[in-house]
């Protein structure tokens, strides 16, 4: 049975996705805080794109919307009845 | 009554945010065509996918959905793109069309088979300079019992020397829906009929269906960071605000000791919100990346959720990209979910009452594994596209629901396949 949803949880998952960012950005930091031009070799690569490939983020969207309460908002059109 | 109030007080905030919105995305718009110009970098592109979802049932055929798309873009000079696409949703099974217990001397019928068409066409723009970058679409989907249109804008930009990413986006849907034509039920929920087919909708001259609005806005800024030459993070928010008809026509709740079954009733107005926060972090000596990201949920329904998500990404040799993801999503229910057996022996909780398992306290977790082929060539005097990708995609989610008379508790797992191809110049 899925667990209550309280404000501690959430602040507690804050606190981790935030301890995660700055363990990551501490563990790789170079010398300065602004990454130059020439250093993003990276992040310049498809698998550090955040958005993944439009069209299967749209196509996983849409399918996740019919079937969660939850959505992220992304602006996904249509729905329908026939999915439920 | 709280539901009452909290509608109230939405109404009266919905035009404020709904000014706020389009403001933020003309001024970001603003900002995105006075930065200075640079080279961009739009480009052409098509590409195809085709998505099989399976959601079998231990006591009927359970849903099938077959979903292809086509989308193509095209670079108009260095700084726009037009770009079109088309989708398609068939979808086939059988689901009961009332929510009520499945067992005891009170079960109700066996499943109803359907299957529906579901089509979607866009088009949209994107013009894309060296800081920043606007966009606009339209899109219109159309079913034998909804009709929806939906225009988008979003824009971004780039803030210190590129180290900062602001970007808001903005939807507006003008959706219709069909329904029974429930002029007889004198406005009491109780007496609500539920639509019997959709064979008469958006014909003239009907009496037996009549039509809905549904009007939805969805606001989306977020915040990316390139922290270091390796790990990208961003933070973000979402509200999105529904006003209109929301319940599945076609269903009936089993309410109360008296047998009643009125079509279901939900409020016509939402609120939900949303925080989130996702990151990219590099592992060059693997040639990988892990990326991922969780999300904060709740709306005026009361429904509130956490979902987190974590891929890893792999290159094997030269040319294969290994994915495997995993997402677990937890959700309570909304104020007024009851389980069946609640809503037949208790009886509604206020005016309203569904039979949708979106709106019941529940979790799923999905475990994906992709393959794509993908090939850059490069230099090559021979190459006439700069990267073609074929990939292949798996994927199962389970669902776990906390009582055996929730709904679709039928229902525990679904299959998802995926196959697609890209071609990019």
């Amino acid at each position: 049975m899925p667990s209550p949803f309280t404000f501690k949880r959430a602040l507690l998952l804050a606190l981790a996705f935030g301890l995660f960012t700055t363990g990551c950005a501490t563990a790789t930091a170079g010398a300065s805080w602004t990454v130059k031009p020439h250093q993003r070799e990276l992040l310049a690569d498809k698998i550090m794109n955040l958005d993944g490939d439009p069209q299967e983020r749209a196509a996983d969207q849409h399918m996740l919307a019919n079937r969660e309460g939850a959505i992220g908002g992304s602006g996904t059109s249509g729905g329908g009845c026939g999915c439920n | 009554m709280q539901l009452r109030r909290t509608r109230r007080s939405g109404i009266r905030t919905r035009g404020a945010q709904g000014a706020l919105a389009a403001l933020a995305v003309v001024v970001a718009g603003i900002v995105a065509t006075l930065a200075p110009a640079g080279r961009a970098a739009a480009n052409t592109e098509a590409s195809s996918r085709l998505t099989i979802f399976r959601e079998p049932s231990t006591g009927n055929a359970g849903i099938t959905v077959i979903h292809p798309q086509v989308d193509a873009s095209a670079a108009l000079g260095s700084t726009f793109n037009i770009n079109a696409g088309y989708e398609v949703d068939i979808v086939s099974g059988a689901t009961p069309r009332i929510f009520g217990p499945s067992s005891g001397v009170d079960a109700v019928s066996g499943a109803t088979k359907f299957s529906d068409v579901r089509q979607e066409v866009k088009g949209g723009f994107d013009f894309i300079r060296a800081t920043s970058g606007l966009s606009a679409s339209y899109s219109y989907g159309w079913e034998s019992d909804y009709k929806s249109s939906a225009i988008s804008a979003a824009s971004r930009s780039d803030l210190v020397d590129h180290n900062f990413t602001l970007g808001v986006g903005y939807t507006h849907n003008f959706d219709t829906v069909c329904d029974a034509n429930n002029a007889a039920a004198l406005g009491q929920p109780l007496n609500l009929q539920p639509l019997a087919s959709s064979a008469h909708c958006f014909q003239s001259g009907m009496t037996d269906v009549t039509t809905h609005r549904l009007t939805i806005d969805t606001f989306e800024p977020s915040l990316t960071w390139t922290a270091t030459p390796r790990f990208v993070v961003q933070g973000g928010t979402t509200i999105q605000i529904l006003d209109g008809f929301q319940s599945n026509p076609y269903r009936a709740v089993l309410v109360g000791s008296q047998h009643r079954t009125p079509q279901e009733h939900m409020p016509n107005f939402r609120q939900r919100y949303a925080v989130f926060g996702r990151g990219a972090y590099a592992l060059p000596d693997a040639r990988a990346s892990l990326t991922g990201g969780i999300r904060l949920y709740r709306d005026s329904w009361a429904v509130m959720a956490e979902t987190a998500e974590l891929n890893y990404n792999q290159y094997v040799q030269q040319n294969f990209l290994f994915t495997l993801r995993g997402r677990y999503h937890q959700q309570t229910g909304a104020s007024f979910y009851r389980t069946s057996r609640d809503y037949q022996t208790l009886g509604p909780a206020g005016q309203y009452w569904t039979g949708d398992r979106e709106l019941s306290p529940m979790s799923n977790f999905l475990g994906s594994a992709k393959l794509a082929y993908v090939r850059r060539p490069g230099q090559e005097r021979s190459a006439w596209f700069s990267e073609l990708e074929f990939s292949g995609k798996f994927e199962t989610l389970f669902y776990h629901l906390d009582s055996a008379d929730a709904p679709n508790y039928d229902r525990k797992v679904a299959y998802i396949g995926q196959t697609s191809f890209a071609l990019r110049f």
